[in-house]
């Protein structure tokens, strides 16, 4: 079976709209992700406790804040999983998680059952929380850089920058999603954007490899038509590498449970637009520079 | 010619056997993370030593001394304390089954005090309206409410100078008081039953406090005085507790301030779900990329499944020889290394396509194919490797085991999905004198 052949896209030629598409999604998502302040972060980056609790009898969130509000611990939130009401992840300030527990031991006291389970529980003190944040940015500028590096020496700086300012995209474009879709970043997500930034190369990769295949053997330099014949010719390999991941990622995003949510969530977003953005940002940004600056890309 | 093709296959098969044999049985073999299994991950960060001189790396070490004897009473099967950095230690008990005692054990400073308490009514109230003379202070014991709520009451005004601390508990056990409530026996050392006897010899009829951790425990009177080096703490703990603070005064006080700066729990439920669901999830998700191999590019679609179920093999044939740990991300690493493997196989087979429409015969199609693949094939793995290494040695716990798994299956990916390929197909090519491909 054979379902891409031979396309003539202007792919290229379109890319004015990306421009304004990526810019529009990316300004609006910093817009929103600025209003947000800290509730963009999980409670890994800014300290803070996280109850994840099943009750066996129904309940509603409200009800949970309602008893919550009794309790003075400062700031706190309640979000049920599941259509059942059966089970939710309660957020609080840092260190009051135990509070609430025991609270609601306190409430069941002298009842013979339990009316509760603590399946899972996280607490994290602000000192923590900077560390883990350092952590996750030494991450980041370890990552990029290694691949500017690696792109730097197997093909040349224009290219490794094109790729690199590509990465970045797929990364803010992530980030703006998570903050519209009132999501939030914690260290999964951070991997799951180090994966991006990872996964997000390899289209471009494979499309850089063609260009420079294609430059070697026509020694031409209306890098505009190469490159556009380029991505054409890679086309099809393009978008199925892509869909296999995809695939995957589906399946995890739909079955992994609430572990995986956002971790599946932003790697589904990231690794869409990182197809999209080997082909509008960084080989569309090389034309571009060429235009303003020519240069006669060595391969 | 055909020798070279035996022991290419005599390579594979063996590789093939080793991953089998390390991996069965896989229950046993492949260590599961804590959000796989359930347990406790802990992060504790030394404070400042309470009037001693010593380095804060030194502090550190006895402290996870310690921390280490507690965790051993517990009863953990593959428990690790480490240090990490100066002042901070990492605790990571999985598949503990009961949670909150093991916090609880590991946290609790387990300072053991016994201090007199003042008699001195008019004092006392002196104190609770903010006149604390000095040599004293103002300590409560903790109470539940009818609410639940922990809350300090009973005020006491207590001297500050201890008169003997838990330095000189020689062995602390459970029992039952005179009324059947649990409570903690202890043994003093001999130089401490000595102290112990002159303390309750010239204080009979004062009270002496019982303090762990700045809480009031008891405060009993004294009724004569005590000889044998024997005392108990009473105070309406539960079985649990009394049980848990046995095990602590057992094992020492921790020899300064330590605060609880991470914690996670994992209840066996969650760690049963995330199996479940991460597998169910990576399962479906390898059915959909095998199935749309075969469909898409045939024959040859099958042998890249063959590679990816090889790569998936060898990638956990090295999780168990290498005793790494399988987290709920690094599932997802697996899935992912399934959606990645056969990424390199597409672009070999797009490139065999390719060079066979420029009219090349067969072998010469997929040998060019092979060749020209390989440039990209080897770019994009070795930048997805870059992150899945950082992931692994800067990540922490379920991020740690993500770019485990993800590095692992990018390496296997080029032998699997380039080198197992390629000689397949040269095989076939040779012995079956293919005249056309199909792909």
């Amino acid at each position: 079976m054979e379902l891409i052949k031979n396309t003539h896209f202007d792919f290229l030629g379109k890319r004015k709209i990306a421009y304004v598409f990526s810019c529009a999604v990316i300004i609006w998502g910093m817009v929103v992700f600025g209003m947000r302040g800290k509730q963009n972060f999980g409670v890994d980056f800014i300290g803070g406790d996280m109850l994840n609790m099943e009750f066996s009898r129904g309940i509603s969130a409200a009800e949970i804040r309602g008893y919550l509000k009794n309790l003075n611990i400062g700031y706190y939130s309640v979000q049920a999983l599941g259509a059942e009401g059966r089970e939710f992840i309660i957020k609080s300030s840092p260190g009051t998680s135990r509070k609430i527990v025991e609270y609601f031991e306190g409430m069941e006291a002298g009842t013979p059952e339990k009316s509760f389970t603590v399946k899972g529980e996280s607490s994290v003190a602000p000192s923590m929380s900077i560390s883990l944040r350092k952590k996750a940015l030494y991450a980041f500028a370890a990552g990029i850089l290694g691949i500017l590096l690696y792109l730097t020496v197997r093909f040349e700086f224009r290219f490794a920058f094109g790729a690199t300012l590509a990465i970045f995209h797929d990364m803010i474009f992530v980030v703006a999603v998570l903050a519209l879709t009132k999501r939030q970043i914690d260290a999964s997500v951070i991997a799951a954007l180090l994966a991006v930034a990872g996964y997000s190369v390899n289209d471009t990769v494979v499309i850089f490899d063609r260009i420079r295949e294609n430059i070697r053997k026509t020694r031409s330099n209306d890098y505009a038509t190469v490159f556009n014949n380029s991505i054409n010719e890679a086309l099809s390999r393009t978008i199925f590498t892509a869909l296999t991941t995809l695939f995957v990622i589906f399946l995890l995003f739909f079955m992994g449970g609430e572990t995986l949510h956002a971790f599946s969530f932003s790697l589904l977003i990231g690794i869409s637009i990182g197809t999209y953005s080997s082909i509008f940002i960084a080989s569309a940004l090389l034309v571009d520079w060429h235009r303003l600056s020519p240069h006669k890309f060595k391969v | 010619m055909m020798r070279q093709y035996y022991y290419r296959f005599l390579l594979i098969l063996a590789v093939i056997a080793a991953c089998i044999y390390t991996i069965y049985p896989p229950e046993k073999k492949i260590r599961r993370g804590l959000d796989l299994q359930g347990g406790v991950h802990v992060v504790l960060e030394v404070g400042e030593a309470a009037g001693e001189e010593s380095s804060l790396s030194d502090l550190s070490d006895r402290v996870l001394e310690v921390i280490r004897n507690r965790i051993d009473a517990l009863g953990v099967t593959e428990p690790i304390i480490q240090k990490q950095g100066m002042r901070r230690i990492i605790v990571d008990l999985p598949g503990v089954q009961d949670p909150d005692k093991a916090i609880d054990i590991i946290g609790q400073t387990a300072l053991l005090e016994f201090r007199l308490v003042s008699d001195d009514q008019e004092m006392l109230s002196a104190a609770l309206q903010g006149n604390v003379p000095e040599g004293y202070q103002l300590l409560y014991s903790r109470e539940k409410d009818d609410r639940g709520i922990y809350r300090e009451t009973n005020p006491l005004l207590i001297k500050v100078e201890p008169e003997l601390t838990g330095k000189y508990i020689a062995d602390a056990y459970m029992g039952y008081d005179s009324s059947g409530f649990p409570d903690v026996n202890l043994v003093l050392s001999k130089e401490g039953g000595a102290v112990f006897e002159n303390i309750t010899a010239s204080n009979v009829n004062r009270r002496l406090a019982i303090i762990l951790d700045g809480v009031v425990k008891s405060a009993p009177t004294i009724r004569e005085r005590i000889g044998g080096g024997k005392a108990q703490i009473t105070g309406r703990f539960s079985v649990e507790e009394a049980r848990t603070l046995a095990i602590v005064l057992r094992a020492g006080a921790l020899p300064a301030k330590v605060e609880m700066i991470y914690r996670e729990v994992v209840g066996p439920t969650l760690g049963r779900e995330n199996i479940t669901q991460g597998f169910r999830a990576a399962i479906y998700g390898a059915i959909i990329v095998v199935a749309f191999m075969v469909i898409y590019y045939a024959a040859f679609g099958l042998l890249a499944d063959f590679a990816l179920a090889f790569n998936i093999l060898i990638l956990l044939g090295v999780m168990a020889t290498a005793r790494g740990v399988l987290t709920l991300p690094g599932i997802a690493g697996i899935a992912l290394t399934c959606g990645m493997a056969v990424d390199a196989n597409i672009l070999i087979f797009e490139r065999i396509r390719e060079e066979i429409k420029t009219g090349k015969s067969p072998k010469s199609s997929i040998d060019a194919g092979y060749k020209r693949a390989w440039s990209a094939i080897i770019d994009s793995n070795i930048t997805t490797l870059i992150v899945g290494l950082i992931l692994f040695f800067m990540g922490e716990g379920p991020v740690k085991g993500f770019g485990l798994t993800l590095s692992i299956g990018i390496v296997a990916n080029l032998f699997t999905a380039v080198f197992v390929t390629k000689s397949v197909v040269d095989w076939v090519m040779v012995t079956q004198k293919v005249e056309k491909v199909r792909i």
